[in-house]
């Protein structure tokens, strides 16, 4: 009976209160963009993910709220094309693959020239450390380091360290978002 | 701006679709959530725009572009498969369209029946970059194979269009694309596959992948001549491929391998034989068409096409009768005897109301007609002209000037005919084709040359076209002066200096001019010049100056003005000089410029000279196996006739070529360069060709040669060419090419000296022996390597024959100059007997391609003849010392012995007669 009971309240906040939100992904190729999307619309996470070409567009539901989240290239070519699929979104979120401190420069670079447009002003950004299962990983207070978070103006940010293929921290990322759906 | 301006058949109570406002509307793209039939709506408006050829600025096509791109996130299918049409077209304007690749590969995946997969294939491929393309191979394998014709010709259409930037990966899909060729799924009607609303596929019953596919497959396999020769035979048995398009393209195909490889000739021949037979149409005629358009095409072989062709002549279709006509037509341009057989169904064609096909069907009986017929069919014509459009007119007076120049004796109805059409309504282009028929008449058939100058002049006096005015203008100043009565002109001329604009008077006055230059008559001398004086005070410059100038010259005496102004033996090489003012005025480089344009390096050639080269030109341009020149990669050996045609041009180059190596300097003017002669294979390491050069004392001889050979420099090149006789040419130098780079062709020169002195004629086979240096290079450095080896290379041997000596020329008297040169000269005789050759027609062709390798202008004769037993031919030339030369062979046939030849040849000099006479054999 109390299922039922759920099932019915879920679908009146879908069909009364439903609300969109958009969310766009980035990050330099081979962060974990597309594994941590896949596995948060309740797939499976896979070892051979291929390289986004362009981007990728998926839906999130999560209670009466859905996130259109657009997974997007991080080779170099398709970078300078971050920013138009930013615009007007609700929530920015920068994935860094935190084993691979070699990158970590050039993603710090991506995102501070990203955030520089003031087209972009005023949109909360979550910077994701991701691959924290590996051991080589660095921590979130280095990452913030690494990254010059501290700088980033105009704009409400977070930092996290989670695991797509463990699935770690993933429902704090949720949660982070969540908070931005109505505006 | 507006759809209705664009396309005049459009309903013009279509939406009115703006581009700026479609631009501005295209925010609803961004709006939130997605609103599926409005977006729709907006996307046909861009679509139409795109369709009816409105452009998008860049900026405008990416910012449209991208918002497009967002509305991948509603899943509506037919808000969908416009997404993806609408991509497709934008693919080409807008920038990093690439970014939607992701996004589509995911509509392309088969187990959806989606009805946009097709068209998210076809966007697929306009927005995708070589290097990803690899990454969509099982996507499009497994779309080529799909038992959907939608999907699968979807996938075919966009591998052809990837081919060409990633041939390695397409090539791959060479198996799935032979199993769409094969499949016979069904048949029946092609549906486009977007009308259903339901968002599946609708059904759809066509053949037409197979057409698709044998189209990629030929792509893939272009230049892999066996495996076409395989694909024509699989698929052209009967029964193996259903789709007609499908088999026109085989046909086509069949008919190339045809004409690439003389091998192929015979089973490519029965293929199409087949195809005469077929159920559909479209198959008939293409492989008609391809029968009859194939090199050297026997008698028995367009007979069989014709007997098809006649068949449709009594359809009731108009458009099948007019295929049919057409093609017969083109047949009759060379087998008039082979399309005689259908006079009496093209014959009740004449009266058709369809005036395209009546049209046709007169063309076509006036070139399988003999002379006789040929007064009637003038008169069905002039019925009505008037009924039909310039194109068509134009068709006929180039049918009617054919016919001037194959039945001169018709001349005096023809020219009442071309007098009469001047003066009706017409445009430019038509009056330039009866102006320019009129021209040939005066040129080649002199007995018609008064009456057509008289239809001229009265064409003139109300003219509206300023070009032709002019040119007839020149004309009459040309040959006015030698008829009977030059004062006739002469007032028709100076009328135009007081009735026209200033162009027109400009050419009036050295028009009259050359009436007066030179003339001996006093009387007409004194009233040119009157006439001339008022000229004086013309309001216009260019007319003054040309008064002034013609007025002085009128009072020398001398030579020097008759040059100048009537100068009609000599003229520049015209195709050439233009061509170098042209170079010149486009030169990029600005030191060109340093220097003023130097006439004297244009050649000068003689006006019969010219003019023999244009009549053989103007009658073989409907003649025999000449075929016009194909579209595409057929490398065709030019024929005898085409080449006769291009050789005085070939020859004014390399005059001005050869003059600028200093060792050649003294040997004067080239008299005469052959067509050039392959010595190798083209596929060869070394592609060797050679070009005689004839001078006054001496014979050059110009190797061009080319190194294939990858990574390989090729240094000291110079070829040992040996004269089978030594006696009568002794080398002199031999110019080496320094230095060839792999695939730069460079020149070697080797120049002998006649021992006989200017007169001889020598002639003798050469062998050929290429030397040089062979050196690698490094690939570390690209410099070649310090040690290479000397290497020589055997290339085939050519002739220094009699033709080698001879140019065309032109007179419209033969029969004078036959006795003439026989009065003066050598004459020789040979009697050939044939048995092989089995008609006259056979045999004529055979003539015609040898004497116009020979360089003798056929002045007689040159139509097909129409006797099926006799027939004559009359050849006139002129070798490089100026001696002419003519022949007479006369043809007979029997059944029992073949054909019989008999050649007589006459020349001004001694021996040239048995030359040419000897190489017959
Ligand atoms: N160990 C580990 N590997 C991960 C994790 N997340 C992703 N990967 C691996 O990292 C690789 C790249 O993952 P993707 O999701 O394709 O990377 P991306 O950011 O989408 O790359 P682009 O599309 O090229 O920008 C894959 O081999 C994943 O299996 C993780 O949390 N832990
Ligand atoms: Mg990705």
């Amino acid at each position: 009976m109390a299922g039922l009971v759920k099932k019915v309240y879920d679908w009146l906040l879908r069909t009364f209160w439903a609300t969109e939100m958009d969310v766009t992904m980035i990050g330099l190729q081979n962060a974990g963009k597309t594994s941590l999307l896949r596995v948060l619309s309740g797939g499976e996470f896979t070892i051979d993910s291929i390289p986004t070409i362009g981007f990728n567009m998926k839906r999130v539901q999560r209670g009466h709220v859905t996130l259109k989240c657009w997974d997007l290239g991080g080779q170099p070519r398709f970078r300078p094309m971050w920013e138009r699929y930013c615009r007007g979104v609700n929530a920015i979120v920068f994935i860094v693959d935190i084993a691979d401190v070699a990158l970590l420069p050039m993603a710090r670079e991506e995102l501070h020239s990203l955030m520089s447009h003031p087209n972009l002003d005023g949109i909360p950004l979550l910077v994701l450390g991701n691959k924290s299962d590996l051991p080589e990983k660095i921590s979130v207070d280095e990452l913030i380091d690494a990254m010059d978070l501290k700088s980033v103006a105009h704009r409400e940010v977070s930092c996290y360290g989670i695991s797509a293929k463990e699935e770690t921290n993933l429902d704090a990322v949720l949660n982070w978002l969540m908070k931005f759906a109505n505006k | 701006m507006s759809y209705g301006k664009k396309d005049e058949d459009a309903d013009t109570g279509l939406v009115k679709v703006d581009r700026t406002q479609v631009f501005q509307e295209a925010r609803l793209f961004n709006s939130s959530p997605i609103q599926p039939r409005r977006c729709r709506i907006l996307l046909t408006k861009i679509a139409l725009l795109l369709y009816t050829g409105e452009k998008f600025p860049t900026n405008e096509a990416t910012t449209l572009f991208f918002g497009i791109s967002k509305l991948f996130q509603n899943k509506d299918a037919s808000l969908r498969q416009m997404v993806h049409l609408v991509i497709k077209e934008l693919a080409s304007s807008a920038e990093d369209v690439i970014m939607v690749t992701a996004t589509i590969m995911k509509d392309t995946g088969g187990g959806t029946d989606a009805i946009y997969r097709p068209n998210a294939i076809r966007a697929l491929c306009r927005i995708i970059d070589a290097t990803t393309v690899q990454s969509i191979e099982r996507v499009m394998k497994t779309a080529i194979v799909d038992k959907n014709p939608s999907v699968s010709s979807a996938a075919l259409v966009s591998s052809y269009h990837l081919l060409p930037i990633a041939k390695d990966v397409v090539r791959r899909w060479q198996s799935e694309t032979q199993e769409a060729a094969a499949s016979t799924k069904s048949s029946g009607g092609f549906s486009l596959g977007f009308s259903s609303s339901s968002g599946n596929l609708p059904v759809n019953n066509s053949t037409m992948t197979q057409y698709h596919a044998i189209g990629l497959l030929y792509q893939m396999r272009m230049h892999d001549r066996m495996a076409l020769v395989k694909m024509v035979q699989q698929f052209g048995a009967a029964g193996a491929v259903k789709n007609p398009a499908a088999i026109v393209m085989l046909v086509r195909l069949a008919a190339q391998l045809a004409e690439e490889d003389p091998q192929l000739r015979k089973p490519m021949m029965t293929l199409l034989d087949g195809w005469l037979r077929h159920k559909s149409e479209m198959v008939n005629f293409e492989a008609a068409k391809a029968i009859s358009d194939m090199r050297d095409v026997t008698d028995e072989e367009a007979t069989q096409a014709v007997h098809v062709l006649q068949l449709f002549l009594t359809s009731p279709r108009a458009v099948t009768k007019f295929a049919a006509l057409r093609i017969l037509h083109n047949i009759a341009s060379f087998k008039p005897q082979v399309v005689n057989v259908c006079n009496p169904d093209i014959e009740v064609l004449i009266s058709n109301s369809n005036r395209s096909i009546a049209t046709y069907a007169i063309t076509t009986l006036l070139k399988t007609g003999n002379e006789a017929s040929v007064d009637r069919l003038m008169k069905q014509i002039s019925g009505f002209m008037s009924e039909i459009t310039d194109e068509f007119k134009i068709t006929i007076v180039e049918a009617i000037r054919t016919l001037c120049l194959k039945f001169p004796s018709k001349q005096a109805g023809m020219l009442q005919f071309l007098s009469g059409i001047l003066r009706d309504e017409g445009g430019y282009e038509f009056k330039r084709a009866v102006v320019e028929s009129m021209f040939d008449l005066i040129k080649f058939v002199p007995e018609s040359r008064e009456d057509a100058l008289a239809h001229l002049c009265e064409f003139i006096e109300d003219c509206e076209f300023t070009k032709l005015a002019v040119r007839i203008l020149h004309l009459l100043g040309l040959e006015g002066p030698k008829t009977s009565q030059p004062t006739k002109y002469i007032r028709y001329i100076y009328n135009r200096v007081v009735l026209e604009n200033s162009v027109v008077r400009a050419a009036a006055v050295t028009a009259l001019a050359k009436f007066g230059v030179g003339q001996k008559d006093p009387e007409v001398k004194r009233s040119v010049e009157v006439l001339l004086r008022r000229c004086l005070d013309d309001v216009d410059d260019e007319v003054r100056d040309r008064t002034a100038l013609s007025l002085r010259l009128m009072k020398e005496e001398d030579d020097m003005a008759t040059k100048f102004i009537n100068n009609a033996d000599n003229m520049f090489a015209l195709n050439y000089f233009e061509h170098q003012l042209v170079m010149y005025v486009t030169s990029d480089d600005k030191s060109t410029f340093n220097a003023p344009f130097d006439i004297a390096k244009i050649p000068v050639v003689t006006r019969e000279q010219a003019d023999a080269e244009d009549r053989t030109k103007k009658l073989t341009a409907t003649t025999p196996s000449l075929k016009p020149p194909k579209v595409g990669p057929t490398k065709a050996a030019q024929t005898g006739a085409e080449s006769a045609a291009s050789a005085s041009a070939a020859a004014q180059k390399f005059t001005s070529e050869l003059m600028q190596i200093p060792e050649m300097k003294e040997f004067g003017n080239v008299l005469k360069s052959s067509p050039i002669v392959e010595l190798t294979e083209a596929e060869t390491e070394y592609v060797v060709s050679v070009v005689k050069h004839i001078f006054k004392e001496h014979v050059v001889l110009q190797y061009e040669v080319k190194n294939t050979l990858p990574a390989t420099v090729l240094e000291n090149v110079s070829v040992v060419a040996t004269p089978s006789d030594d006696e009568e040419l002794e080398e002199v130098f031999i110019i080496q090419a320094e230095k060839l780079d792999t695939d730069v062709p460079g020149k070697v020169y080797v120049a002998f000296r006649k021992v006989n002195g200017e007169g001889s004629l020598p002639i003798s086979t050469f062998s050929n022996v290429l030397k040089f240096t062979s050196k690698e290079i490094d690939p570390t450095t690209n410099e070649p390597e310090e040690q290479g080896y000397d290497d020589e290379y055997e290339v085939a041997e050519f002739e220094l024959a009699g033709s080698d000596y001879v140019v065309p020329t032109f007179a419209s008297n033969f029969a004078h100059i036959w006795e003439q040169v026989g009065a003066s000269g050598d004459e020789a005789e040979e009697t050939l007997q044939l048995g092989g050759v089995k008609s006259i027609a056979g045999m004529f062709s055979l003539f015609t391609t040898f004497f116009g390798s020979f360089r003798l202008t056929i002045m007689f004769g040159t139509d097909v003849p129409v006797s099926q037993t006799t027939h004559t031919l009359k050849l006139l030339g002129k070798t490089v010392n100026g001696g002419r030369v003519v022949a007479n062979v006369r043809m007979a046939y029997s059944a029992k012995t073949g054909v019989t030849t008999k050649i007589t040849v006459r020349s001004e000099e001694e021996g040239v007669a048995a030359l040419v006479v000897a190489s017959v054999e």
